[in-house]
């Protein structure tokens, strides 16, 4: 499994390098083309730096992972409130309600992770029969979502029950799509609603109309402002980074490597903090500027 | 019960503040001054983009933050692109542009262009970085780029001084991300107040070089300008809200505390 | 077939992706036409899915008008409505002073504002909710909102000369290192989410787990 995996990364690494190195190319100045040729802007040395060292930990982490197994991962509430959320809502013979927010379509990572999680709950739904509604902003993500459903329907061994399940774009206006969620939450009384994705100024609307209707709210998004309003309004909360953990923890297998690269990644931006403070504080030099670049 | 008394209580006050036309002044902080900064600096006749990135729900607290810049820039004899990423800013910008420059007697194709709607902002913001004209071949009104004196000499980023957000959601990070980091665009944004804590960590990176945030920015800078408008109006407005909403925190707490002291937990002598 | 379909998925999204990272270090003229190429494609992508999204939203309203009599009128108001503004656009222009541009000013935008308003009426419940001091972190909590609450206003300076300084101390100090640390975590989820995409691993954009 992880060999595939490593292979993979080390594809996409020489396919990155492959197309630095061959590139015969003319380079810009500050802000505009130039006809000077140059293969390689050193102006952006910082930022592949940087893409090279996360590949990397990628491949690194795929091969530390096929030695010694998956990383441990602490318990995350809001995904053992899933299966809990999606019984109630079955004993109440009432809907489950998931959207992914206005702030991100599906070139977003923070949507893709939410997709992941939204396939898990599909597939209980799927299992105890339980309606499920996914309005969307975007009508690509919501033909997504169609997929994500068919197929967790498919994998749980019920591909009928995605017939009732409804995927839908709504509105791609902000306030026009937090309407017509608001709307839905009112009239289906669903009995649990999932807020997961990138979610801006509707999210404490939705929220709260969630909350109003006594229903149980799981959330998550990397929107930290809207954070602390699902944290006041919801019963359970993915915390920034925690929804692409949840995501990894789901998807289980090779997708729970990135786990394990995002911890030495965090070691290492740790590292650099304390050697600039030490830098800054020592010699007077700071490293800021040429990172900021 | 108690949630439809606040609501009563909030709209009430809100209302009968909106109709005695208060004003308020407040004091300007460093965010909005670094954005009158970033305009004063440029010289008359400097080009700044002003992108309506907002939907209608906002227009009425973005838009006296796009009148007070506008104004500003319009004073100064800077000429202004105006563009729209979401659809429904589009309208609105066209419209508040118009009204602004005919305010300043500034003539549309010279002092002022309005170029349009472009969807899938991504792709808007990277592409008008190679060229404005691969992205938007014509004004709003469809005259070609090239006709008009002010678009003619405007080829990308590199001949625009300052980019203008105007946002009620992320559209700002875009513009950092797109246009500040890959062509050195210097960026400023003039949120609604909802979004702007999300921003403060790109002013202390200097991605931003300022934020007006939400009517409070708009009174600040309405203030700069010596003009105060629907910014004072509207602050006047939002200070009786906080006011109420600290109030309802005490209330609340207080509530919380006689009821805890009323327990029979709280009563149960120590052992 | 579909097992060869997701290859060719993968593969198109892997290439891509390794594209566009590699155009953002160089700048060969090729890697430029292909970059531009590929910026109006997401334009075409993205309109094309809007006419998509109109064309579902009018077929989903117009089966619940038909079959759910509960939501009949709901669905009914939002086919009129949709088609009223095409009818106005299409028929009558969107410039300024148009019937459309009139119906977007005073009906569409009013209604919008109506909704992001309720905004203001949910923090206010949701404050005199959360803000309790339950222990001792949540008055610490609570002490920093109060802060902040009442010196973004004029009330904060005329309670107190410092209570701006106050405010500003707890965003840009304590709060603000939080978000920071919360925003790398988030960054570097969505790069290793990015690189997942381009190695083929991450697939649920293609509905796929």
């Amino acid at each position: 499994m992880t060999c595939s995996l490593c292979r993979r990364f080390s594809i996409s690494a020489w396919l990155i390098v492959l197309g630095l190195a061959a590139n015969p190319s003319s380079a810009w100045a500050d802000g505009g083309p130039s006809t000077q040729t140059r293969w390689f802007n050193p102006e952006r040395t910082p930022e592949l730096v940087a893409t090279l060292v996360v590949v990397l930990a990628m491949i690194g982490a795929a091969i530390w992972t096929e030695r010694r197994g998956l990383p441990h991962i602490r318990r995350l509430a809001p995904l053992e409130a899933i299966d809990d959320a999606v019984g109630a809502a079955t004993e109440q013979g009432t809907p489950l309600l998931f959207t992914t927010g206005w702030g991100g379509d599906m070139g977003r990572p923070t949507t893709m992770a939410a997709m992941t999680v939204l396939s898990h709950v599909a597939g209980r739904a799927a299992e105890h029969n339980c309606p499920l509604v996914f309005p969307s902003h975007d009508p690509v993500v919501a033909s997504v979502a169609e997929d994500t459903i068919r197929q967790a329907a498919a994998r749980a061994g019920r591909p009928d029950w995605a017939h009732t399940a409804e995927a839908r774009f709504v509105s791609q206006s902000q306030f026009g799509y937090a309407a017509a969620v608001d709307g839905l939450i009112a009239r289906q009384r669903p009995g649990a609603v999932f807020l997961l994705g990138s979610f801006e100024g509707e999210a404490l609307v939705l929220a709260e109309a969630a909350h109003q209707s006594g229903t149980r709210t799981i959330s998550g998004t990397d929107s930290t402002i809207q954070l602390s309003f699902f944290l006041v309004a919801c019963d359970y909360t993915l915390i920034g980074e925690e929804l692409f953990i949840a995501a990894d923890v789901l998807s289980g297998g090779r997708a729970a490597v990135a786990v394990r690269a995002l911890d030495w990644l965090k070691y290492l931006i740790l590292l650099l903090l304390v050697a600039g403070v030490l830098l800054l504080v020592t010699t007077g030099r700071d490293l800021g500027p040429f990172l900021a670049r | 019960m108690a949630r439809r008394i606040i609501f009563a209580l909030l709209a009430a006050i809100l209302i009968a503040v909106m109709l005695s036309h208060a004003r308020s002044s407040v004091p300007v902080t460093a965010q909005t001054q670094g954005v009158y900064d970033a305009i004063a600096a440029l010289d008359s006749g400097a080009v700044v983009m002003m992108s309506f990135d907002h939907e209608a729900a906002t227009i009425p607290e973005v838009g006296p933050l796009a009148s007070a810049i506008a104004d500003h820039c319009f004073r100064r004899g800077i000429r202004v692109i105006g563009l729209a990423l979401f659809a429904e800013g589009n309208a609105a910008g066209h419209e508040l542009l118009a009204r602004r420059a005919a305010a300043f007697h500034r003539v549309y194709g010279t002092d002022w262009v309005y170029l349009g709607y472009r969807p899938q902002y991504t792709a808007a913001i990277l592409g008008m970085g190679e060229s404005i004209r691969d992205v938007f071949p014509a004004d709003d009104d469809g005259r070609s780029l090239d006709s008009l004196p002010l678009t003619r000499r405007v080829h990308n980023y590199h001949d625009v001084n300052l980019i203008v957000s105007i946002a009620d959601g992320s559209m700002p990070t875009y513009w950092v991300e797109y246009a500040g980091a890959r062509y050195h665009t210097r960026i400023v944004a003039a949120l609604s107040a909802v979004m702007v804590t999300s921003y403060i960590p790109y002013l202390g990176s200097g991605q931003l070089a300022g934020i007006v945030n939400g009517l409070r920015g708009a009174a600040e800078y309405e203030q700069l300008l010596n003009a105060p408008g629907a910014g004072a109006r509207g602050m006047a407005a939002q200070s009786a809200a906080h006011a109420l909403i600290a109030l309802l925190v005490i209330v609340g707490n207080v509530e919380a505390w006689r009821l805890r002291r009323r327990s029979p937990k709280w009563n149960r002598k120590p052992s | 077939m579909p097992a060869l379909r997701d290859r060719l998925t993968v593969s198109v999204a892997a290439a891509t992706g390794a594209f566009m990272v590699v155009q953002y270090f160089v700048n060969a003229a090729w890697s430029d036409g292909v970059y531009r190429t590929l910026l109006d494609w997401m334009q075409i992508i993205f309109a094309a899915s809007l006419v998509v999204g109109v064309i579902s939203v009018l077929r989903n309203h117009l089966s619940r008008a038909i079959s759910k009599p509960q939501e009949r009128w709901y669905s009914l108001i939002l086919i009129v409505s949709a088609l009223a503004m095409s009818l106005l656009g299409f028929a009558f222009g969107a410039g300024r002073g148009s019937s459309f541009l009139w119906a977007f000013d005073h009906l569409q935008a009013p209604m919008q504002s109506t909704v992001f308003s309720l905004l203001a009426f949910y923090i206010a419940s949701a404050a005199f909710r959360g803000f309790r001091a339950r222990s001792g972190e949540s008055a610490i909590l609570l002490a920093a909102a109060f802060i902040v609450l009442v010196a973004r206003v004029p009330l904060g300076e005329s309670l107190s000369g410092h209570a701006s300084s106050a405010a500003d101390w707890i965003v840009n100090v304590p709060a603000l290192a939080a978000k920071r640390a919360m925003l790398i975590g988030i960054g570097l989820g969505m790069v290793a989410t990015a690189l997942k995409v381009i190695a083929g691993v991450e697939r649920t954009y293609m509905g796929r787990r």
